[in-house]
């Protein structure tokens, strides 16, 4: 018997994480985490910030296990990923990277390729409803997938996890490839869906706007380690940081002033 | 080797001759500063002191004809062929060495009994003068097409790394996510054999035909021996490329179907 779960557990907790990588090919050994815990409630968003190389798309694919912690843990749902089958867990919990990768041949078959037994609805009415939802013309389907513009391919991965109906969506970046026209596409599309979807949304992310728009909470990684935790219903305290979401800077303060 | 008779022998003085040509070599080398004269002088000591030690080696076993001598033999030629299959890596792979020594090990010993005892037929099956020989070819081409593998699946695996995510954030299997590098590899590696099969012969004289025939063989003998070579070596070149990859794959990846990015 398995004890029922409070129904109000936060869909990821992230537990005193840390993650060393050996000394390998003549680099010393890297402390890429440090001892972060955070936890992000269901439907709820999470923004983590921070200069480049501070562990925050690290700490991101710790979520969907596509980094291993040296310590610490981390569950879904409730449950320690460790117990998941990690490509489950991946389907649960989709990732959408910097740079989108498209697979070659159509958007059709980019958007169908699957494993074996992969739950979800892959019919062409599915297609076109996923292409539509992120504000694309099914028309598109067809296309040859290298002759799409960098935030139409952007789009088109989105669309791509969302057909696994994940619980939570993963984004690295997702706009930092883009030009603004096609960065802000991105943005309205990610927002749009969380409320429509009810998404539970962790994004790595050095736009102002995407941030804004998620309306989440805050964390600040420095070498690995949390520097700054702003819930979302708490007001902003550190002022770079409020100058950087009121788009006054254009990257994350990359110390504390 | 009926014909062993009509072989001229070579006095030291002819050889000091042959020398001559490395000379040439190294004045071109100098002319053009090209910098290569010292490792011109070296590789041409090692080359004399190599072959001498192997020869005197070569002699003895030969004389002894033991199967245990044989295959001690065999078991060094297969250690410095997997040294030399992964010291060129552009970055360390982990385990490397042991992943070449033990698909080398493997391609080669198939492929060898294959052609001793089922084609060749020589008796007793370790007799030094076929199985040495035919050893050498066959680990030769295991290690070249071994250090290919090897080189294109660490290249692709380091630049493609974001595609190799991307199939496992969509729930793929480690071994999945990496199946078009490990394609991409296997094909690098037996390309240069499948391009050798087609101009054999026709552009040069391969090295074991040529031998056969500086020793007195008639042309006809010669060319069945080395069809055999040929077609023994392309199986030995799969064979080996297939396990390297598919060895050294497994080390980038965990049973967590996670990339071990950092390794790359």
């Amino acid at each position: 018997m398995v004890a029922p779960l409070p129904p109000s557990h936060p869909l990821f907790e992230v537990e005193q994480l840390s993650l060393v990588h050996d000394a390998w090919g003549g680099q010393p050994p890297v402390t890429v985490l440090k001892n972060v815990s955070v936890s992000v409630e269901r439907g709820s968003a999470l923004v983590l910030l921070g200069p480049s190389g501070s562990g925050k798309s690290t700490l991101l694919r710790c979520l969907n296990r596509l980094a291993e912690p040296t310590s610490g843990r981390v569950r879904f749902d409730g449950r320690d990923i460790r117990s998941l089958d990690s490509r489950d867990l991946r389907q649960r919990a989709a990732l959408v990277m910097q740079t989108p990768v498209l697979f070659e041949g159509t958007v059709r078959g980019n958007l169908r390729i699957r494993p074996a037994g992969t739950p979800g609805d892959f019919s062409e009415a599915s297609l076109a409803a996923a292409v539509e939802e992120v504000g694309l013309d099914p028309k598109l389907l067809d296309r040859d997938a290298v002759t799409l513009s960098g935030g139409e391919k952007q789009r088109v991965t989105i669309a791509r996890a969302l057909l696994r109906d994940p619980q939570a969506l993963l984004l690295d970046e997702p706009t930092s490839a883009l030009d603004p026209p096609n960065a802000a596409l991105v943005v309205e599309s990610v927002s749009r869906l969380r409320e429509l979807r009810r998404l539970t949304i962790v994004a790595v992310t050095h736009q102002p706007e995407l941030v804004r728009r998620l309306g989440g909470s805050l964390l600040y990684l420095v070498q690995g380690e949390v520097l700054t935790y702003e819930r979302a219903d708490s007001g902003v305290t550190d002022a770079r940081l409020q100058a950087f979401l009121a788009g006054e800077l254009a990257s994350p303060p990359t110390e504390r002033p | 080797m009926s014909g062993a008779g009509s072989v001229l022998d070579l006095s030291l003085g002819q050889l000091g001759l042959a020398l001559l040509l490395v000379g040439v070599v190294i004045a071109i080398s100098a002319y053009q500063g090209l910098g290569i004269g010292r490792d011109l002088v070296v590789g041409s000591l090692r080359a004399v002191v190599q072959l001498y030690l192997v020869g005197l080696i070569l002699a003895v076993v030969f004389q002894a004809a033991q199967w245990y001598w044989v295959l001690l033999m065999l078991a060094v030629m297969t250690a410095v062929a997997a040294q030399a299959a992964t010291s060129r890596l552009a970055r360390p792979m982990p385990g490397a060495r042991a992943i070449a020594a033990l698909a080398l090990t493997v391609s080669t010993a198939v492929t060898l009994a294959y052609v001793i005892g089922v084609i060749i037929q020589s008796r007793p099956w370790y007799e030094p003068q076929y199985i040495i020989p035919i050893a050498g070819m066959i680990l030769g081409s295991a290690m070249t097409s071994a250090a290919l593998a090897g080189d294109r699946l660490q290249g692709d695996l380091r630049v493609r790394a974001d595609e190799v995510e991307a199939r496992l954030a969509l729930g793929f299997s480690g071994r999945e996510a990496v199946q078009p590098m490990a394609r991409t590899a296997l094909r690098a590696a037996m390309i240069p054999t499948v391009n050798g099969m087609m101009t054999v012969g026709l552009v040069q004289l391969p090295g074991m035909m040529t031998g056969q025939i500086l020793a007195g063989s008639s042309p006809l003998l010669a060319i069945k021996y080395q069809l055999v070579v040929v077609f023994m070596q392309a199986a030995a070149t799969a064979l080996a490329s297939l396990l390297f990859v598919r060895l050294a794959v497994g080390r980038y990846l965990t049973p967590a179907h996670q990339l071990r990015r950092y390794l790359l």
